[in-house]
């Protein structure tokens, strides 16, 4: 994108922004409503929340750290799974036809529908991981199957002829063709289970957690921290997005200036 | 000695679906240790076939395919193999492009090997070029050093030259003429162009059409480098190209 253009869109994405929260202020200043609060009742809950913490005593970074940390487990066990099983299911259409109408079905079942049988079976941090997982895994699963297919059958030809056995073919060729579209479903994995945080902390008896804070303070109708709770979730989520965005745009310059 | 490449008998049919497909049909043919033999034929004949069988990405439906009296296989022979497709990765420069061979042949020293060949092939100063950056002239070439870097005893190149300009196939030729007088490899060039074969082959192996069999070979007694005015160069070109006008017209 040329220089200009992107500083327009700059430009034009922070008025819009201003413009959101202008017209959430006066709404709220006409409504007067307790439970609906202005977005400087909002940031004054993140002032206060973010420096004398919660009525538990956790500050705002401890329930930002304490749901990534649980993401980010329920994403590790996801990748290791998610990753291997894709590509074997791409490369073997025999583990495919075995383990695609289980994992087609599945699929559609949501986390939060999970989450009964998650209380019965799991217990302490494993349950976070287990529901953040189911939401995370099939994306990243599709998109690595997708990612296989994809692989050119004259790159896979000319590594045989250098006489490479299936692994080096795998490690060679298929995975880093792969790749990209690996790392699109991680982005999306990560965004959906991200989106899960609140129904999987809903199940949990620990205090902390952005999920919670959110629950804590609905059931205490302080809605100005829900609200918060909110908008972090919001902008932590646009923060990982980009974040692998930008990897992604390093790793995959080469398809970048392919495409363009 | 016995000939290095012989086939015989060869048939190659595709299964798809209810259909079969008869590609290759009762072929035979040898080639000499060290020749430089070019192999022409109609446009859709089964020239890949062949190719692939010659490396063994695939195998004879009938009838043997022997390279030093065994069915070819690239974990116990080494192939330098030219795809007429684009085959380089993307994802890697030119020099971790012409290393990724070595390294699938288990070589040491890659680095050092494919920068050698880089320069062999007239790429110097491109190696951290990616393959989009560059020609596709220049991509043939990092095939050609990449298939060379691995030191191969049989090179399989399938029209390498097809997309290049006349100019920049006819220097290629030169150029491939001059890597084989020097390495003394055995060679097979498939083409679809009769002038190039003539320039540049030993012997010519002149397929039918499809189901495709080999219908003549002609040996081009003509010393390199070869002139294309010269009479019997002309001679051996007209007498190619009318065989596979036969061919072609009786499609
Ligand atoms: N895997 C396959 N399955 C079915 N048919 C195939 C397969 N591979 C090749 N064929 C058929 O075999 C025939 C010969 O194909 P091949 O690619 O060997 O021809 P070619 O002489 O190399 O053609 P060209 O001059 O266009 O390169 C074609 O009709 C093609 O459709
Ligand atoms: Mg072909």
């Amino acid at each position: 994108m040329p220089k200009l253009d992107r500083f327009r869109s700059t430009l034009i994405g922070v008025a819009s922004l201003a413009t959101f929260v202008i017209i959430w202020q006066v709404v709220t200043m006409v409504a007067n409503s307790p439970f609906l609060p202005t977005p400087v009742q909002v940031f004054e809950a993140f002032i206060k929340i973010s420096t004398i913490g919660d009525i538990d005593g956790y500050t705002l970074w401890w329930h930002i750290g304490f749901s990534l940390y649980r993401v980010l487990l329920g994403f590790a066990v996801a990748i290791v799974t998610a990753v291997p099983l894709g590509i074997l299911m791409g490369v073997k259409p025999v583990v495919k036809s075995v383990a695609s109408p289980v994992t087609e079905i599945v699929r559609f079942i949501p986390p939060i529908a999970w989450i009964p049988l998650s209380i019965i079976l799991f217990s302490g941090i494993n349950r976070y991981i287990f529901l953040l997982w189911i939401g995370i895994f099939f994306p990243i699963l599709l998109d690595t199957i997708a990612g296989v297919k994809r692989t050119s059958e004259t790159q896979v030809n000319m590594a045989k002829t250098f006489g490479a056995d299936n692994k080096a073919i795998i490690k060679k060729i298929i995975f880093p063709s792969a790749l990209p579209e690996i790392m699109n479903g991680l982005r999306v994995g990560l965004g959906v289970g991200w989106m899960c945080i609140v129904a999987a902390e809903m199940m949990g008896g620990e205090p902390v957690g952005l999920g919670r804070l959110i629950l804590k303070y609905a059931n205490l109708l302080q809605i100005d921290v829900v609200v918060l709770g909110m908008v972090v979730i919001g902008l932590v989520g646009l923060a990982m997005n980009y974040l692998i965005l930008s990897v992604e745009r390093r790793l995959f310059k080469w398809r970048v200036e392919i495409k363009a | 000695m016995p000939p290095l490449i012989i086939a015989k008998g060869l048939s190659k049919s595709f299964f798809a679906g209810k259909e079969t497909i008869s590609v290759i049909d009762n072929l035979d043919l040898s080639i000499d240790e060290g020749r430089f033999a070019c192999i022409v034929g109609p446009s859709g004949c089964g020239k890949t076939t062949l190719l692939k069988i010659l490396c063994g990405l695939e195998k004879p439906t009938a009838g043997s395919m022997l390279i030093h009296g065994q069915p070819p296989d690239p974990k116990k022979q080494r192939f330098g193999v030219i795809f007429q497709e684009d085959s380089l990765l993307p994802w890697l420069n030119l020099l971790n492009n012409v290393k990724l061979g070595l390294e699938l042949c288990h070589i040491d020293n890659a680095e050092e090997i494919a920068i050698k060949y880089i320069d062999l092939v007239g790429l110097e100063g491109f190696e951290k070029y990616f393959p989009h950056q560059i020609s596709g002239g220049m991509k043939k070439r990092v095939a050609i050093a990449r298939a060379l870097a691995v030191d191969p005893e049989i090179i399989l190149m399938d029209e390498p030259f097809a997309d290049l300009d006349a100019q920049t196939r006819s220097m290629m030729q030169k150029e491939l003429l001059s890597i084989w007088s020097k390495l003394n490899k055995t060679i097979a060039f498939i083409t679809h162009n009769v002038d190039e074969a003539v320039f540049i082959g030993q012997s010519v192996y002149v397929l039918t059409k499809r189901p495709t069999k080999v219908k003549a070979t002609v040996s081009i007694d003509i010393d390199h480098p070869r002139s294309r005015l010269s009479p019997p160069f002309i001679s051996y070109r007209e007498k190619i190209l009318g065989m596979l006008q036969e061919e072609i017209t009786s499609l």
